[in-house]
């Protein structure tokens, strides 16, 4: 369904996005180093129909997430109907307690979800994880869509492809729909964060202003841009792209240095919107995460449409005795991980190591997952001239604004090596666009 | 949104200070190499004395490669290229992703440079590329006070190098007037004091007396406030 010259062009498009600066920083060895991200022409086309049915599972299972950030921050009846055990609430170390109470503005908790999922071999496709903090790669996709346009012209005329550009008008209206009063603003920790390529391309593509903590200051609980002339400016919005824990130091981590200093008092009362909003760790826990079935049919009376992959919690005797007894074909995940880090498959260790790490997962039933091993769908890469297959995941972005809209497109990442699962970009991957077919 | 903070200001400011940097020590650097070639003494001790940067090379052929190439070498090109994407890197949705784009490839084009059998070949896709963001920032840049910044920043370091290479009252009478027309339009807090005595000490002589040049490269290190 595209022209060779979309392929043929793979190189020059990977040219100019390292023309364009995309890239993400690593730290190796404690030295900061970008690196390009590689990018593979061959799309992943996902069709309409098959599309229109992720989007009705994604908004069903982000309103669910939603409703259940505004429960454990004020009544807790999903705690107290015993649908999540309060281990799995306040043990979390995505749980602030700061957050008690605290309502953002209409009630918008997700503004940017980023749902992680699989196509398994058998056709079904299932979510892998959530990320409701802060989400990065919708630039990638993006950017790249406007290189590939340039590079295959006839590939895209003759197609009916859903134009994946408007991420950032999608942005634009999350923030500018719980704006209070004032300018709009990224929040970055700066240029040796690993996303901060797609922070300031966001900034440019949104027209919002990219500020890092010292240009913002927090007066009678307001929030303020100070410019170089020392004036003023209220700020209304903050889409924030750095952790709970280093936003304010006043309230969470006191040596943190690249957040404001009463930021969070100018949040609690309204004068401020955060996107997304403090404490949305605990909807993101690898932990709650086997609950999100379970709340959608609590919050809102459906079954949910889209599966998760088989989990299983160690928490309980029952799935403890299932994870023991097949160890070796399931994935087990920290929950306090990210990013493809904290990751190990029963199959690949050695029988110390396997003892070693029974004895931790008795020792820590909590902080484990256990999944089955998804047999995903292998997309096609180009590798050094040939067409290989390499496993590939899908991160879907929704976008809160007055309701949820799907993002139609996503980030395709891939394994570079053939028997790796981890698409990471931390740990070597590549990214793919994803065409959704309008027709 | 059209409001700037006092370090993107700084930023902006140094990023027209490191961009023209690099586009006129190449130029020198290559005139330096050039001369080195006929063995016209070892010019590069007067080159680094005139800059007023320390001479740590151990011979011409070292400094060829050092002054140029070596990112460890905080005055050389590479660094003071390397200063600039670092500003640049940090103001992208003010100057935009095209006009960034041109500092990315002067970085290429150095580091293809730096393993070229003709380095000095090489170095002239670096100053197209510092050309190109002049023009691209003149052209694509809404702001006229981000310009009026990098420009300021621009013409600034422009007169400093010139005065310390003494190059002639010409030349600084040109910068002057057209950096004094920048600064004032920026917005910038600047040295009232340093710009009379710049005023003083360019504009108001005559083109056969003798230039206070060390007079100059200090007042106008004093002049912009950020």
């Amino acid at each position: 369904m595209y022209e060779m010259d979309l392929l043929d062009n793979t190189e020059d498009v990977n040219r100019l996005l390292a023309r364009y600066g995309v890239k993400f920083g690593i730290y190796k060895n404690n030295t900061f180093k970008e690196q390009l991200f590689p990018f593979d022409a061959i799309p992943r086309v996902i069709q309409k129909e098959e599309f229109d049915y992720l989007e009705r599972g994604l908004k069903q299972r982000v309103m669910a997430l939603n409703i259940f950030l505004d429960d454990i921050y004020h009544d807790k009846k999903i705690v107290r109907d015993q649908v999540i055990p309060e281990d799995f609430i306040f043990a979390s170390s995505g749980y602030m307690p700061a957050c008690e109470g605290v309502t953002p503005v209409k009630r918008i908790y997700a503004h940017i979800s980023g749902i992680d999922l699989v196509k398994g071999k058998d056709g079904e496709w299932y979510i892998l994880e959530d990320n409701l903090r802060v989400p990065s790669g919708a630039s990638y996709p993006m950017i790249a869509r406007e290189l590939c346009r340039r590079s295959s012209p006839k590939t895209f005329r003759d197609n009916q492809l859903e134009d994946n550009r408007n991420y950032a008008q999608l942005l634009r209206r999350a923030m500018d729909t719980v704006n209070v009063e004032g300018h709009t603003v990224i929040l970055t920790p700066g240029r040796y964060n690993a996303a901060y390529f797609e922070h300031s391309y966001l900034a440019e593509k949104t027209g919002a202003h990219l500020v890092n903590g010292s240009e913002l200051t927090v007066e009678n609980d307001r929030l303020f841009y100070v410019d170089y002339k020392g004036k003023k400016e209220r700020v209304g919005a903050v889409y924030r792209r750095i952790s709970d824990e280093y936003l304010d130091p006043m309230h969470f981590n006191p040596e943190s240095v690249i957040g404001i200093p009463h930021i969070f008092d100018a949040y609690r009362k309204g004068n401020v919107a955060l996107l997304n909003a403090p404490g949305n760790g605990i909807a993101d826990d690898k932990g709650i995460y086997y609950f999100v079935p379970k709340m959608i049919r609590y919050y809102l009376g459906e079954e949910p449409v889209l599966s998760n992959a088989p989990t299983y919690l160690p928490f309980y005797e029952e799935d403890m005795a299932y994870v023991l007894a097949h160890f070796d074909s399931l994935v087990l995940k920290d929950v306090a991980e990210a990013g493809g880090y904290g990751v190990v498959f029963g199959s690949s260790m050695t029988k110390a190591q396997k003892a070693d790490f029974i004895a931790l997962l008795q020792r820590e039933p909590r902080r484990f997952i256990a999944q089955e091993v998804i047999d995903f769908q292998d997309l096609e890469i180009q590798d050094a001239g040939s067409v290989v297959e390499r496993k590939a995941d899908l991160r879907a972005f929704v976008l809160m604004a007055d309701e949820p809209q799907v993002w139609k497109s996503g980030l395709t990442r891939f394994s570079r090596s053939p028997d790796s699962f981890i698409v990471n970009s931390s740990q070597g991957g590549g990214f793919k666009d994803t065409w959704v077919l309008s027709h | 949104m059209g409001i700037i903070s006092l370090e993107q200001t700084n930023r902006l400011y140094w990023l027209g200070r490191y961009s023209e940097r690099v586009y006129t020590t190449i130029r020198l650097y290559s005139k330096c190499y050039d001369d080195m070639i006929d063995d016209i003494g070892d010019n590069y001790a007067d080159f680094c004395r005139m800059l007023e940067i320390p001479n740590i090379y151990r011979d011409k052929e070292d400094f060829n490669q050092r002054y140029g190439f070596d990112e460890t070498d905080p005055n050389s090109i590479l660094s003071n290229l390397m200063r600039a994407y670092d500003n640049a890197v940090v103001l992208r949705e003010e100057i935009g992703s095209e006009t960034l784009s041109y500092i990315q490839l002067a970085i290429y084009a150095i580091n293809k440079a730096k393993i070229s059998r003709a380095p000095l070949l090489e170095l002239q896709n670096v100053e197209d590329n510092i050309l190109a963001f002049w023009g691209i920032a003149d052209d694509f840049i809404e702001s006229e006070t981000i310009r009026n910044i990098i420009r300021t920043g621009k013409r600034v370091e422009r007169i400093d190098l010139y005065a310390r290479l003494k190059l002639g009252v010409k030349e600084l009478k040109s910068e002057l007037r057209r950096m004094h027309t920048r600064l004032v339009s920026s917005g910038m807090s600047y040295n009232k004091v340093c710009l009379d005595s710049l005023i003083a000490l360019i504009e108001h002589i005559d083109e056969t007396a003798e230039v206070d040049y060390a007079g100059i490269v200090k007042n106008v290190e004093n002049l912009v406030l950020v």
